[in-house]
């Protein structure tokens, strides 16, 4: 196991228990990073930013500041033109990719469109990302019961996904994300298409896992719900980190 | 397979109805060939002999010919041969022969050549020979008729070769861009498993296994709507409706036959191929692993 990655253990470990960890190891790095598109747009600019274990940050700016790009770059959904990022101890920029597929599982990806299988029920939705990790049949039966219950839709389990509201979806979505554990969940938007009771909701449910030690990066324009919570948040304008700290 | 019963039934269609041309190609090609070995078969040179040749030494001309390179069988037919032969095909008619002497016929030998003489050059190669012997009056053996032919089946051959390479690359093509809409179909799907760290191989074997699959089941069914419209319609319907008797009598002749069982698994197992290989082209725009 890598450095970065035993620290993270280590620490969601201590935090579940109870115990107060300090916060000295960092979860994201990315240093100096510039991302042009062929098109000569620069979505990112120099971006040099350190996210440490555990942390709950906001990633905000108006549309087109770069605040996607920067998620799929940790996503390892687009390689930066320039810079370094490391992702819980794994310098990703250098890894190929027949590799991206195992650092894509220690990650939780949630969207504003919740991309999930439309023809599917709940429970399928989140069993495929399972299955698509070579979990067995019995362990995953259990494990879709147990994250279902953790975002409350436990009795929707067989209910198609269509039948749910859009803040029943996006919890499905989080549930996915969340199925396999992963220390780190990137989030682009994910209460942008929810009226404010199911914001509220959805935000509960991130808040909870911050809670229990996950870090959580979280990209969204809206300024109001930002200022509901004490979390860091990074704003960004044309690819240019103008204000928020390091 | 499933999710995506459409596509998957536009995919089997489309290569079934592209083996389905394929093979119907195929029936046609094995019957003229079959077709074109029986008239081969039947190939044979006759040699009339001058008159009054004494039969001790036509008996040693029988003997050098049976020598002679290519030939596989030589009968003597005498002046007497020769009138019973044409008093039985003339049947009811014989009469027409009465007065006429056996002796006013000339003796012959029937030369039948071995199998890969049957060929207009070699035949050529025979006579040249034949016309060696002085007590050879004349020789038949209907020289435009087997250079006609020779042409027709060399032409055959070669229109069979070139029209399935052009028939075989029309199927890639169509069959290429059918599964490529088939996995554009999906292409949710596939980002979704993207997101979820699913390995390349977990993303791009369903797509090839599914290929296969649609080869064999497109294939199989071309194959059993042939055989359909071979047993039913070819072979008791379209030729014994609109013909004329003699037609009918010659064509009862010529045995119509189905794709041997060999051609028929080659067919499937090129079907599968076309599959899988249309399946892998198609996917790797869709399935290249996004960095």
């Amino acid at each position: 196991m890598e450095e970065g990655a035993k620290w993270t253990n280590s620490f969601i470990f201590l935090k579940k228990k109870g115990v107060r960890v300090s916060l000295n190891c960092n979860m994201i790095q990315m240093t100096h990073v510039f991302k042009t598109y062929p098109s000569q747009i620069t979505a990112l600019s120099d971006i040099t930013l350190e996210i440490s274990v555990g942390e709950f940050i906001f990633i905000t700016g108006p549309s087109g500041s770069g605040k996607t790009t920067l998620l799929r770059i940790l996503f390892c959904a687009e390689r930066p033109t320039s810079g370094e990022v490391v992702v819980n101890g794994v310098r990703i920029t250098q890894k190929g990719f027949r590799e991206i597929h195992l650092l894509r599982r220690k990650m939780g990806m949630v969207f504003q469109d919740f991309k999930l299988l439309q023809d599917c029920t709940v429970g399928e939705n989140i069993a495929f990302s399972l299955e698509v990790t070579g979990h067995v049949q019995k362990e995953i039966k259990k494990k879709v019961f147990e994250i279902l219950s953790r975002v409350g839709l436990q009795e929707r389990e067989g209910d198609s996904v269509l039948s749910l509201s859009a803040g029943e979806q996006q919890r499905v979505a989080i549930a996915r994300a969340l199925v396999n554990d992963p220390p780190l969940l990137l989030a682009d938007e994910p209460t942008g298409n929810l009226d404010d009771p199911m914001t509220l909701d959805v935000m509960q449910i991130f808040t909870d896992l911050h809670h229990r030690g996950a870090t959580i990066v979280f990209a969204t324009h809206d300024m109001d719900l930002i200022q509901r919570y004490p979390y860091r948040a990074i704003y960004l304008l044309k690819g240019r980190k103008v204000s928020g700290s390091a | 397979m499933r999710r995506n019963l459409f596509p998957n039934l536009t995919t089997i269609a489309i290569i079934g109805i592209s083996m389905l041309l394929f093979s119907s190609f195929s029936l046609i090609a094995h019957n003229l060939t079959s077709f074109l070995r029986i008239w081969e078969d039947k190939i044979e040179v006759i040699a009339y002999l001058k008159k009054g040749i004494p039969m001790s030494e036509i008996e040693s001309l029988l003997k050098e010919t049976r020598q002679l390179e290519g030939i596989e069988t030589v009968n003597y037919v005498s002046p007497y041969d020769a009138m019973t032969f044409m008093e039985s095909k003339l049947g009811s008619q014989k009469n027409l022969l009465e007065g006429i002497q056996p002796g006013v016929l000339p003796s012959s030998f029937e030369i039948r050549l071995k199998k890969h003489f049957r060929n207009s050059m070699s035949i050529k190669e025979v006579v040249y020979q034949l016309k060696r012997f002085p007590q050879i009056e004349e020789i038949q053996y209907g020289q435009q008729w087997v250079e006609t032919f020779s042409a027709v089946v060399h032409v055959f051959r070669l229109t069979q070769w070139v029209l399935g390479g052009l028939l075989l690359i029309g199927i890639i093509f169509i069959t290429f861009n059918t599964l490529q809409l088939t996995i554009s179909s999906r292409k949710d799907e596939i980002e979704i498993m993207y997101i979820l760290g699913a390995s390349p191989a977990f993303i791009q074997v369903p797509f090839y296994v599914e290929g296969l699959i649609q080869g064999l089941l497109g294939t199989g069914l071309a194959i059993l709507f042939l055989f359909y419209f071979y047993y039913k319609v070819l072979l008791y319907h379209v030729f014994f409706l609109y013909i004329t008797p003699s037609i009918k009598e010659w064509l009862t002749e010529i045995p119509i036959l189905f794709l041997p069982p060999e051609k028929i698994v080659m067919i499937i197992l090129g079907g599968m191929v076309l599959g899988f290989f249309g399946s892998f082209a198609a996917s790797m725009r869709f399935l290249k692993y996004r960095v």
